[in-house]
């Protein structure tokens, strides 16, 4: 991994780090202990749900842009259409994007929802409808940045793959351009 | 996204694009500005080019755009932003702030929008074009929170069936609208029928205010579901949503 070869590169940015970990956890911790210690369904709803819409916010405005360079938002364009936009940064600036930063993200993004996966699983076998509610609505949440971020990681790719055909065809046509006018 | 797409943006999106570039900006160009061991020193771009969309190329207002391509090449001492004389990383604090500023001025002009009697209120299209769920979420919380509060009994499953309510409620009635045929965006539905839940959130719980307010609510949203169904089907849209207000209009004055 990274972290044997590469002892130099830290985490760029910790702080933005920080708090992309920071709501996820509190929401998942305030729930699983509130469980066992409050007995207030109201709060805990509450200040879950608040904790998990707080990091989606966190997610998709902070961490997203400074951690891996993605966003992506909703546009409804003068014809009244939705239009969903996924961007990236260019090449250059992701390639340079660091490493553990980027893994941190998606690693916290994808096993937030499998926790939350796994205690929607248990609020099914006990039956508590409640707290299936609560847990259903912080799933929502992870999965929609999770959707997100991978078509703007996907859309990335895309581009790649445009600018090296692009690349290469304007290379070949400079060469075969230059070609010509030698001759 | 391709790079023929050129829809020109609405102009508040593009500020709040404006703003997002900025913010993209400074977090890059501090870069080379300030001691980051761990990042290799980034020349500083003049701009950000994010490739797939032509917002870069033409349909942002110049003002906005001459700072950063302006600037001549890798040193660009004069552009690089506030945060050059600090030794630490970049703070976002910051931008966060500033983002968290334009979501709330875009809560408060969506529900200004939507629930305040306004010129915009012939064309509903335009109205929520820049459709949010921060508010409508606020909204059903709070209701869920004053309906839970006042309950005498069953505090906990008085909040859970108002949320779930609400919310399914939004839905399905954004489903029945799109399955009559109409023309409507899904989220930007579900965000007008939770602004339209503000004015039963914030009259007082006694029986001639809540019918006043649900009928408010009702009449809020009126011109946008219309709009959005051919003639012979608008009171097939209506009827649910008007039967959503009032149901939550007993569920506060019984409760």
């Amino acid at each position: 991994m990274d972290r044997l070869q590469a002892p130099e590169e830290n985490y760029a940015n910790p702080k933005t780090c920080f708090f992309h970990v920071l709501f996820k956890a509190a929401a998942l911790a305030f729930y699983i202990l509130s469980a066992l210690f409050v007995d207030n369904f109201v709060i805990i709803f509450v200040l879950t749900v608040f904790l998990a819409a707080l990091d989606f916010w966190v997610v998709k405005n902070v961490s997203g842009r400074i951690l891996v360079g993605l966003r992506w938002w909703n546009e409804i364009n003068d014809q009244g259409e939705s239009i969903w936009k996924f961007e990236c940064l260019d090449q250059e600036s992701l390639s340079r994007m660091n490493k553990k930063d980027s893994w941190l993200f998606w690693w916290t993004l994808y096993l937030t929802a499998a926790a939350w996966i796994l205690l929607a699983i248990f609020s099914l076998i006990r039956f508590q409808a409640d707290y299936l509610l609560v847990v259903g609505v912080c799933l929502t949440l992870s999965i929609a940045n999770i959707i997100g971020f991978t078509k703007c990681r996907k859309d990335a790719k895309k581009q790649i793959q445009q600018f090296a055909q692009q690349t290469i065809a304007s290379r070949v046509s400079s060469t075969i351009q230059s070609a010509f006018s030698v001759v | 996204m391709s790079h023929s797409d050129t829809i020109p943006l609405h102009p508040s999106s593009q500020s709040d694009i404006d703003e997002i570039e900025n913010l993209i900006n400074a977090s890059v160009q501090s870069g080379p500005a300030t001691v980051l061991p761990a990042r290799p020193p980034s020349p500083p771009r003049a701009s950000i080019p994010i490739s797939s969309s032509p917002f870069i190329a033409s349909n942002l207002p110049p003002p906005t755009y001459q700072k950063p391509p302006t600037a001549p090449g890798p040193t660009t001492p004069a552009v690089i932003p506030v945060s050059d004389s600090r030794p630490s990383p970049p703070d976002p604090l910051d931008s966060v702030w500033d983002t968290v500023k334009r979501d709330l001025s875009r809560i408060v002009s969506n529900l200004k929008l939507v629930v305040f009697p306004n010129p915009n209120r012939e064309d509903p299209g335009k109205a929520l074009r820049d459709w949010d769920l921060w508010g409508p979420f606020f909204f059903i919380i709070f209701l869920g929170l004053t309906l839970s509060w006042s309950a005498s009994v069953k505090k906990s499953e008085v909040f859970a069936v108002a949320f779930a309510v609400l919310a399914a409620g939004a839905i399905i009635l954004t489903l029945n609208v799109l399955l009559l045929g109409g023309h409507i965006i899904f989220f930007q539905s579900l965000s007008l029928l939770g602004y339209c839940l503000f004015p039963l959130d914030v009259g007082p719980l006694s029986l001639i205010v809540v019918t006043i307010t649900l009928v408010w609510s009702s009449w809020a949203a009126y011109p946008f579901m219309s709009a959005a169904v051919g003639p012979r089907r608008k009171a097939l849209a209506l009827y649910p949503v008007f039967l959503m207000y009032v149901s939550v209009g007993f569920l506060i004055i019984a409760i």
